[in-house]
């Protein structure tokens, strides 16, 4: 589990009695945003009508998150599309940069997790409740639902809608922690078994790997697409 | 066998006291979840300023550029079409007037090419007849003539033989009147 322990790197920042100070999981953070940063810059480097690598990857990438937010969240989401866009990227780059070796996983942590999951969370509640006063709370009564049942079915869906944060960040952070407690297992037997045994464990790691690297990449837009989802919610009230 | 079994107990031994020495999780511990959820704020929010008021705007920008630019480009193309349909419908007109002119000034010159040559024909017939009667008569009356010259020939032949033959000098008249007797009797023989 070394591998997700978090230690300081350079000098100490205390502010206000609180340890701010900067970690390699800070470090990591500062390496994806960096990274995507470089990307959209060599990607909107030069306006080509026919577009080179780099700037037709951030254009599919641009009309991938596009289409991901108008297919689940209408056109009235189209404000949003920037957070969405940078929530995206920054949680696909902090899973892939994970995947490097000796690279810290920035996303393999509950509390950065659920931080973004709470900030959805809320955002997306004050969003319902501008857009559509107390009526927001409807959401909480489906239609069509026998009057003996409705008690129940309000109170199991306040704790759905409660514990959205709740299952946002648990299964961002238990996929991508589960993912490389396994990989470093596997690697572990690797060592054990050395060299006459550890051929069948580094082929399974070879292959986990692949398969990390599909779940950073769905576990991202897995994320980015259930906060369309709650943002839908918000926006385009149903019930 | 065995040796193995025991290396891989020694193995699995060590493997389980570095596991051991690294338990409990890290992410549990919150010695530093102020300074991460700090920095994570802190990251995100400049990467969210750059993307949405930067970059965002840019790609936006030359997707749209590229969108008017071949909608601009596929109209030119349908105008440029149209205007050489248009051509196309002007040439073909202008061909279908200037065939019809041609098989009009075809049928007119042919019209009058006949209706010269019928009348020249016409008249050259007529002079051909008129030509034709005057030699007839011209004929007829040369045959007239030469039968009163034959006659005046054939009385002095005649008058000759007899005065050969008798030694007579016969009446002129007598033998005129046989010979016109004569002629006349086998004159339709030759007119």
């Amino acid at each position: 589990m070394q591998q997700f322990s978090v230690h300081k790197i350079g000098p100490e920042i205390k502010i206000a009695g609180i340890d701010l100070s900067f970690t390699n999981a800070s470090l990591f953070m500062v390496i994806s945003m960096a990274s995507i940063l470089l990307f959209l810059f060599l990607g909107t480097k030069e306006k080509k009508l026919i577009p080179d690598k780099i700037q037709l990857i951030a254009e599919m990438l641009y009309n991938f998150v596009a289409k991901m937010i108008s297919d689940t969240a209408g056109s009235k989401a189209k404000p949003y599309f920037p957070f969405i866009f940078s929530l995206f990227m920054f949680v696909l780059l902090c899973n892939m940069v994970g995947m490097l070796p000796y690279a810290f996983t920035v996303t393999s942590h509950i509390i950065v997790t659920l931080i973004m999951a709470l900030f959805i969370f809320i955002a997306v509640t004050i969003i319902g409740f501008l857009k559509h006063g107390f009526k927001y709370l409807s959401i909480f009564v489906p239609s069509g639902v026998p009057a003996i049942l409705l008690p129940l079915i309000t109170i199991i869906e306040i704790i759905s809608y409660l514990s959205r944060p709740v299952s946002l960040s648990v299964r961002l952070f238990a996929n991508m922690m589960a993912g490389h407690t396994m990989l470093k297992v596997f690697g572990g037997f690797v060592i054990s078994l050395g060299i006459l045994g550890g051929w069948l464990p580094l082929s399974f790691s070879v292959a986990l790997t692949g398969l990390e690297i599909l779940v950073a990449f769905l576990q991202a837009y897995v994320f980015a697409i259930l906060t369309c989802i709650y943002l839908n919610d918000a926006l385009n009230l149903h019930h | 066998m065995k040796r193995y079994l025991a290396l891989i107990l020694v193995l699995s031994t060590i493997c389980t006291n570095l596991f051991a020495a690294e338990a409990g999780m890290p992410q549990l511990d919150p010695k530093y979840w102020a300074s991460q959820a700090f920095w994570l704020v802190l990251v995100f929010s400049i990467l969210y300023v750059s993307i949405a008021k930067f970059y965002l705007p840019k790609i936006k920008k030359n997707l749209d550029d590229r969108e008017s630019k071949i909608k601009e480009d596929l109209d030119e193309a349908n105008k440029l079409k149209n205007l050489s349909e248009k051509k196309i419908k002007e040439y073909e007109i202008i061909l279908e007037n200037s065939k019809k002119e041609a098989t009009k000034i075809l049928f007119e010159s042919k019209n009058a090419l006949h209706k010269n040559i019928q009348n020249k024909k016409d008249s050259m017939e007529k002079e051909i007849e008129n030509e034709i009667s005057k030699a007839q008569k011209e004929i007829l009356e040369m045959k007239k003539n030469s039968i009163s010259s034959i006659n005046s020939i054939s009385q002095e032949i005649a008058s000759d033989i007899i005065e050969k033959i008798s030694g007579d000098k016969l009446n002129e008249s007598s033998t005129r009147a046989v010979i016109e007797d004569t002629s006349k009797k086998n004159i339709g023989k030759y007119l």
